[in-house]
C-alpha cells in the first residue's frame, strides 16, 4: 500500500494547480435561473478547451481516461483553488446521463449526445421521483404507449433538479402496464422542448429554484430515444451504480475539509475549549472521510453498495460541519450566506439520491446481509 | 506502486497466519474465566518484530503490516501487554511491557506475568520503566497493579517518531475491538428471535449495525492513510495520526456501547462477551492519551 506521488503526479498536480488558478471564475456562481446555467456551461467550456473535461470518461468518448488517483489529484486541487462546486447544472450530464449512454446507448445516441455534453452545450436534468414513487422508485407510475415508432408519455415526474433550464432528460417510465414493479419500466432521452411538456419549479428552503414538476401531456418521444431495451430500464438506471464512485461527488466529499479549515480560521477558538474539541473533531471527522474518498477511489469495493458507506458520512459530516457553524459563529453566520445558505442547503445531503434511512437499509441488508425488509 | 490501497499478497499472508494463531491461542471465549494470559504464542509468531529490519532480527515488514496484525489482536482482545510490547520495542529491542496510565503522580497498569517492564502513558508522553507494584487495585477491566510513587530510575522515554507509531497501533487495536463487537452484535441478532423473527430484521437494529460499520470503515481508512504517511515519514503523518487518535476511541466505545444494547438482558450479564470489548475500549482510550488535532497543519487547507 502507498500513496507517494511520483514526479510525474507532482507535475500533474501543479499543471492542474496553476490552470485552475489561472482559470477559476473570479465570481461566484448564481444559484439558479439561466444565469445559473451559463455561469455553469461557460465554466464547463472553458475546462473542456483546457483539456480538463470528462476526466473519468473513456478517451474515444472524448474524456480524459484519467486514472483514479490522478482525478484525486485533480479534485484536492479543484477545491483548494476554490473552484465553482462540481454540483452544478452539469452535473446529472456529466455523471449520470453521459456514463449511462456510455454504457447502454446506441452508437447514434451517443454520438449526438456526448460531445455536447462534454462541451457544455447541452444541460440534462434527471426525471425518475413522483408524487407517489420516492424512496419506493419502482412505484413510479409515468406511463409510456407504444404507438407505431414513438412513445406516448403522460403522467408526472416531480424534484427535478435543474429541469427548468435543461435541454433533456433522463426519463423513467412504465411501459408496459402488465409487468410488476421493476419489470417493464423504460429509460428514454426526453428533450425538454416537446409540445406537451410543462415544467413548474419548486423553491428550495434556501429560497434557491432548484428542481421542478415536470408534467407530460401525450408527449410523443421517437423509439429510437429508448437507452437499453424497451422495458429494461430498471437495469439501465442501475448502470451508473459502478461509475458513481468515479464521478465528480469524490470532489464534493474531500471540499468539506477546506470547509472545516475555513470554520476553524474564522471561529478561532481558544486552546482546551468545547468549541475546539469540537472544531477537532470535524477536523478528524473530514481528515477521514477524505481517507474514505482516496479509499473508495483507488480501491475496488467489496460490494456494488460499499458507496452507501461514504455517501452516508458525508451527507452527515456536511450537515454536522453547517450545524457547527450556525453554533460558532452565532448571528454573524446568518448574515454570511457562505454559512447561512449552505447550512439550508446541507439539508438535501440526508434526502436526495436516496434519504439516510434507505441508505442504512442498503448497508444492513446488502453489506452486512441482516434479513430484508418487508416489501410492497 | 504508487497510490495503492489494495492489501498486498504479503499482508494477506500475515493476516491469515495470524488469523490461525489468534484462533488457536486467543479465542475471545478465554478471557471469560480470567485466568493468566500469556504472550507466548504472539512471541512465537514474530508478533512483535514484524517491522524490525530483518538484519536487525526482525521480519522486515512495515508499520503498514503492523497496524493490519494489531487490528486482528483487537478483535481478538489479545492481551494489552502484546501492544505495549510491540510499541515498546522501539526504546528496547528486547522489551516485553505491561501497559499502563498515570493517574495524578501514580501510575497503573495491567499486570502481565512474564513481563518485568510497564510502557505508562504521562501525559502526552510515554514511559518505559521498571514494573514494580507497591499494591494492587481493582478497576475497570480487571486488578490492576499500582505504583504510588514512578519509578525515577532507569525509566525511558518514546520518541516523537514511536509517539506516532503508538498512536497507529493503539488505533489499530480499537479498531479491532469495534469489528469484533459490531461483528459479535451481528451474530447475537442474526440468531436471536423475538415477535416471530430475528431481531437483526428490526430497523432499529439495522440502523445501529449500520452506524456501526459506517465508523468502522472511516477508522480503518484513515487507519491505513495514518500508517503509510507515518511510515514514509510524510510532514501529513502528524495531522494524520491525530485525526485517528481523536476518531479511533470515539467509534470503538460506541460501537462496544451499541453492542452491549443489542444483546438485551445478556448483553447486561458477564457471561455474554459484549462486556469485554467495551472495557477494552476504555482501557486502549486511557494508553492512547490525547491527541493535538488543531496544532497540525491541515493536508487539504484552501489556497
Ligand atoms: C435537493 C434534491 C434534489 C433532487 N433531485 C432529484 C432529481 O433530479 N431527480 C429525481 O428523480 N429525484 C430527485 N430528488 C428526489 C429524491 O430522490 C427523493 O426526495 C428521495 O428519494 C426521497 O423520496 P421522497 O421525497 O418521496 O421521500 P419519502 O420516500 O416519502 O420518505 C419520507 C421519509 O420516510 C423515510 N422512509 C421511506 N421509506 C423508508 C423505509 N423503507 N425505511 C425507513 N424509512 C423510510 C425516508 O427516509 C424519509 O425520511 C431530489 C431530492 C432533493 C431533496
Amino acid at each position: 500500500m502507498d500513496l507517494t506521488a511520483t514526479q510525474q503526479d507532482e507535475a500533474f498536480r501543479a499543471r492542474a494547480r496553476d490552470w485552475l488558478c489561472a482559470n477559476r471564475p473570479a465570481e461566484p456562481a448564481p444559484y439558479d435561473g439561466p444565469v445559473s446555467r451559463t455561469y455553469a456551461t461557460d465554466w464547463l467550456a472553458r475546462c473542456h478547451k483546457g483539456g480538463w473535461s470528462g476526466l473519468a470518461w473513456p478517451e474515444a468518448y472524448g474524456g480524459q481516461g484519467l486514472p483514479p488517483a490522478r482525478l484525486m489529484l485533480w479534485y484536492e486541487e479543484y477545491v483548494r483553488a476554490r473552484a465553482p462546486s462540481t454540483l452544478d447544472c452539469t452535473f446529472v450530464a456529466l455523471n449520470h446521463a453521459g456514463p449511462t449512454l456510455i454504457a447502454r446507448g446506441t452508437d447514434a445516441q451517443k454520438a449526438f449526445h456526448l460531445p455536447r455534453i462534454l462541451g457544455g452545450r447541452s444541460i440534462w436534468c434527471q426525471g425518475f421521483s413522483e408524487p407517489g414513487a420516492g424512496s419506493d422508485l419502482a412505484a413510479l407510475r409515468a406511463t409510456g404507449r407504444v404507438e407505431g415508432d414513438e412513445l406516448v408519455v403522460n403522467g408526472q415526474k416531480i424534484w427535478s433538479s435543474y429541469a427548468d433550464i435543461a435541454d433533456y432528460q433522463e426519463l423513467l417510465i412504465r411501459t408496459d402496464p402488465g409487468a410488476s414493479r421493476h419489470h417493464g419500466l423504460s429509460w428514454v432521452i426526453c428533450d425538454m422542448s416537446l409540445p406537451g411538456i410543462t415544467v413548474r419549479p419548486i423553491k428550495n428552503i434556501a429560497g434557491v429554484t432548484h428542481f421542478a414538476e415536470v408534467f407530460y401531456d401525450n408527449v410523443r418521444i421517437p423509439l429510437t430515444e429508448v437507452v437499453g431495451d424497451l422495458n429494461d430500464g430498471w437495469s439501465v438506471a442501475m448502470t451508473t451504480l459502478a461509475f458513481e464512485r468515479r464521478t465528480a461527488a469524490l470532489a464534493l466529499q474531500v471540499e468539506l475539509s477546506v470547509k472545516v479549515e475555513d470554520l476553524i480560521r474564522l471561529a478561532d477558538a481558544p486552546a482546551g475549549s468545547a468549541t475546539s474539541a469540537r472544531l477537532s473533531d470535524l477536523r478528524a471527522e473530514a481528515a477521514a472521510l477524505r481517507a474514505m474518498t482516496w479509499r473508495t477511489a483507488l480501491r475496488e469495493p467489496d460490494t456494488p453498495f460499499d458507496g452507501s458507506l461514504v455517501r452516508l458520512a458525508f451527507a452527515e459530516l456536511a450537515q454536522e460541519i453547517h450545524r457547527a457553524a450556525m453554533d460558532i459563529l452565532g448571528p454573524a453566520a446568518l448574515a454570511d450566506p457562505r454559512w447561512s445558505h449552505d447550512y439550508l442547503e446541507s439539508f438535501s445531503e440526508t434526502i436526495a439520491g436516496g434519504t439516510a434511512e434507505i441508505q442504512r437499509n442498503i448497508i444492513a441488508e446488502r453489506i452486512l446481509a441482516m434479513p430484508r425488509e418487508p416489501r410492497a | 506502486m504508487s497510490f495503492d490501497l489494495t492489501p498486498s499478497d504479503d499482508l494477506r499472508q500475515i493476516l491469515d497466519a495470524a488469523q490461525t494463531m489468534l484462533d488457536t491461542h486467543y479465542p475471545v471465549a478465554r478471557l471469560r474465566d480470567g485466568s493468566d494470559d500469556s504472550l507466548a504464542a504472539l512471541d512465537e509468531f514474530g508478533a512483535f518484530d514484524l517491522a524490525r529490519p530483518d538484519t536487525e532480527g526482525g521480519a522486515g515488514f512495515t508499520l503498514v503490516e503492523e497496524a493490519h496484525l494489531h487490528v486482528a489482536l483487537g478483535r481478538h482482545l489479545a492481551p494489552p501487554a502484546a501492544l505495549a510490547t510491540a510499541i515498546a520495542r522501539r526504546i528496547d529491542p528486547t522489551a516485553t511491557a505491561a501497559l499502563g496510565f498515570s493517574q495524578e503522580d501514580a501510575w497503573l497498569w495491567l499486570p502481565q506475568p512474564d513481563t518485568a517492564q510497564a510502557l505508562i502513558r504521562v501525559g502526552n508522553g510515554l514511559t518505559l520503566a521498571p514494573a514494580k507494584a507497591t499494591e494492587t487495585t481493582p478497576a475497570l477491566g480487571g486488578t490492576y497493579a499500582f505504583a504510588k510513587a514512578p519509578p525515577s530510575q532507569n525509566a525511558r522515554r518514546a520518541d516523537a517518531a514511536t509517539h506516532l507509531v503508538a498512536q497507529v497501533l493503539t488505533s489499530a487495536q480499537l479498531l479491532g475491538v469495534a469489528i469484533g463487537a459490531r461483528d459479535l452484535a451481528l451474530a447475537y441478532a442474526r440468531d436471536r428471535e423475538q415477535f416471530g423473527r430475528p431481531i437483526a430484521s428490526f430497523q432499529a437494529i439495522k440502523h445501529r449495525a449500520a452506524d456501526m460499520s459506517i465508523g468502522i470503515e472511516k477508522v480503518s481508512a484513515l487507519l491505513d492513510m495514518a500508517a503509510i504517511a507515518t511510515r514514509d515519514a510524510s510532514p501529513d503523518a502528524g495531522f494524520l495520526c491525530s485525526a485517528l487518535a481523536r476518531l479511533a476511541p470515539r467509534t470503538t466505545v460506541e460501537t462496544a456501547r451499541g453492542a452491549i444494547q443489542i444483546h438485551g438482558g445478556i448483553g447486561f450479564s458477564a457471561e455474554a462477551d459484549a462486556h469485554l470489548f467495551l472495557k477494552r475500549a476504555h482501557i486502549l482510550r486511557a494508553f492512547l492519551g490525547p491527541d493535538d488535532m488543531l496544532e497540525h497543519k491541515a493536508p487539504l487547507a484552501p489556497y
